[in-house]
């Protein structure tokens, strides 16, 4: 449902993606795990054109696009159906939870006001901030400004979300609430791309991974297969830090 | 003090406080206004990176900023008419410090725009804002605030700066102290008073500044209690 094919992006000389094939299919939960610094933050930030694209080619449903020359235009059409659920959660600080999650069905798809509302209140609802809607996002815990982050992109009824780290800015005792939050969006059959360092969340939840190590895929397969029988010596290393940090 | 300096001020003061209420107030509201939108406008090419437009705004703020107001005011008072451009004293000045204002406060709007995180901007882009709406529905409204104190205090300047226009034939605060200076050989007492005027307009003005300030602010305490109570 979504492909992009070897895709290339540098920053200045430092050149990040070395020619990256992605493509995650409908219903599809995608872990992307991989060291700090090999590029898996400006893979999704690529996808979602927040970067700007050296090379590369895009698949998304219907629409086919060489990502270095499209317009800006085109990439609207593409975030109609794209979600993006960011590490610093970046809800809009000078609107509540509710008006958060409505804001893109009010002013971006034109979504009549108490259509919105109903839509929003349902989406809080889903993530268990229904309670906290009237607050503004200072007076949550970074795990309740992540669930309003997810309710604004679920409320969008995107295709496919992108999360980049969703709990690595939280406290180690707010991050089972937002992964919860994502383990049952998964059961919905919701299109996920997951960057995590949560190895457990990635072999439950995750039917692919992808593993990425100095721009490059290093290895990818069912979740199972590359936890329990990495192929790649890189994998094994790294699953091994991991598991130990964990 | 004598008797008769005392007879003066208290004569002279609702002679020069009216002007000042009539004139002086209007005009630096009017300027004001003008710097305000103006400045709005210079700092959004700017940082919306329009191309002409953002060289443009560049080089308005580098004249404005890097000339004195008082010439600017006689270049538009004095100067124009030679253009045939001719206008009266009032429209002139507010023209003059409302230009003049607008090249300051476009450099406060422009750093209090990009003072705001670009996550901000990337989330309102991700639920599909185009770029008007990110402005106006995400970033102004946060940056507004972070604007406010020194907009305020560009007020507070203008006020003061108004009195220039005495210069340019206005007959405001300032021009009528000047007068029955003149008139009564008490420039001393005179001046005092119009000082004394400003003084009171200009603490006014920082009253409200504080006031609105507790308004603006949408994360206060009385905000969360008010969301307490909802939930
Ligand atoms: N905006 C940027 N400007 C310059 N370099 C960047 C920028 N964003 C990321 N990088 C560099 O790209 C590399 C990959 O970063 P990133 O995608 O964030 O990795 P990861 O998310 O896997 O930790 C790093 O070397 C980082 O320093
Ligand atoms: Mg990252």
């Amino acid at each position: 449902m979504l492909e992009v094919k070897n895709l290339h992006k540098s920053f200045g000389t430092n050149e990040v993606l070395k020619g990256i094939d992605f493509q995650i299919d409908k219903g599809e939960v995608v872990a992307i795990i991989g060291p700090s610094g090999s590029g898996k933050t400006t893979l999704l930030r690529c996808i979602s054109f927040l970067e700007k694209v050296d090379a590369g080619e895009i698949t998304f449903g219907e629409l086919h696009h060489d990502m270095a020359h499209i317009t800006q235009r085109e990439i609207r059409r593409i975030r109609f159906d794209m979600a993006f659920v960011f590490q610093s959660f970046n809800l809009f600080r000078n609107m509540t939870a509710l008006g958060n999650v409505m804001e893109g069905l009010v002013t971006a798809r034109k979504v009549h006001r108490e259509d919105a509302r109903k839509t929003a209140l349902e989406m809080l609802r889903k993530v268990g901030m229904e309670d906290r809607a009237m607050y503004y996002p200072d007076q949550l815990s970074g795990g309740q400004q992540q669930r309003v982050a997810i309710a604004r992109a679920i409320a969008q009824n995107p295709q496919v979300i992108l999360f980049d780290e969703p709990t690595s800015a939280l406290d180690p005792e707010l991050t089972e609430e937002v992964l919860d939050v994502m383990r049952t969006l998964a059961k919905e059959g919701t299109t996920m791309a997951v960057v995590t360092h949560e190895m457990r969340f990635a072999m439950d939840v995750a039917s692919r991974v992808v593993f990425m190590e100095g721009g490059v895929v290093v290895e990818e397969g069912p979740s199972k297969r590359v936890f329990l029988e990495p192929k790649e010596e890189r994998t094994r290393q790294f699953l091994r830090r991991a598991y130990d940090a964990e | 003090m004598s008797e008769r300096i005392i007879e003066i001020l208290v004569s002279s003061f609702t002679q020069i406080l009216i002007p000042g209420i009539k004139v002086t107030i209007p005009l630096t509201l009017a300027s004001f206004a003008l710097s305000f939108l103006l400045g709005m406008v210079l700092a959004i090419v700017q940082v919306a990176n329009i191309r002409g437009l953002k060289w443009f705004a560049r080089f308005y703020i580098w004249v404005f900023r890097g000339t004195p107001l008082l010439v600017q005011l006689f270049i538009i008072f004095f100067g124009l008419p030679r253009l045939g451009i001719i206008l009266d004293a009032f429209p002139a000045a507010v023209l003059a410090f409302g230009m003049n204002l607008g090249a300051y406060n476009a450099e406060v709007f422009r750093s209090a725009i990009v003072a705001i995180p670009q996550g901000q901007t990337e989330a309102a882009q991700m639920i599909g804002l185009n770029y008007p709406q990110t402005l106006v529905r995400v970033v102004l409204p946060q940056a507004f605030p972070i604007a406010f104190p020194s907009l305020f205090n560009n007020l507070i300047s203008l006020l003061k700066d108004t009195s220039l226009a005495s210069s340019i034939t206005v007959i405001e605060l300032f021009t009528t102290a000047q007068q029955i200076a003149a008139r009564t050989y008490e420039p001393f007492a005179l001046y005092c008073e119009a000082a004394v005027i400003y003084l009171a307009f200009s603490t006014l003005l920082t009253w409200l500044q504080t006031w609105l300030e507790k308004k603006l602010v949408w994360k206060t305490k009385e905000k969360y209690l008010v969301a307490e109570e909802q939930a």
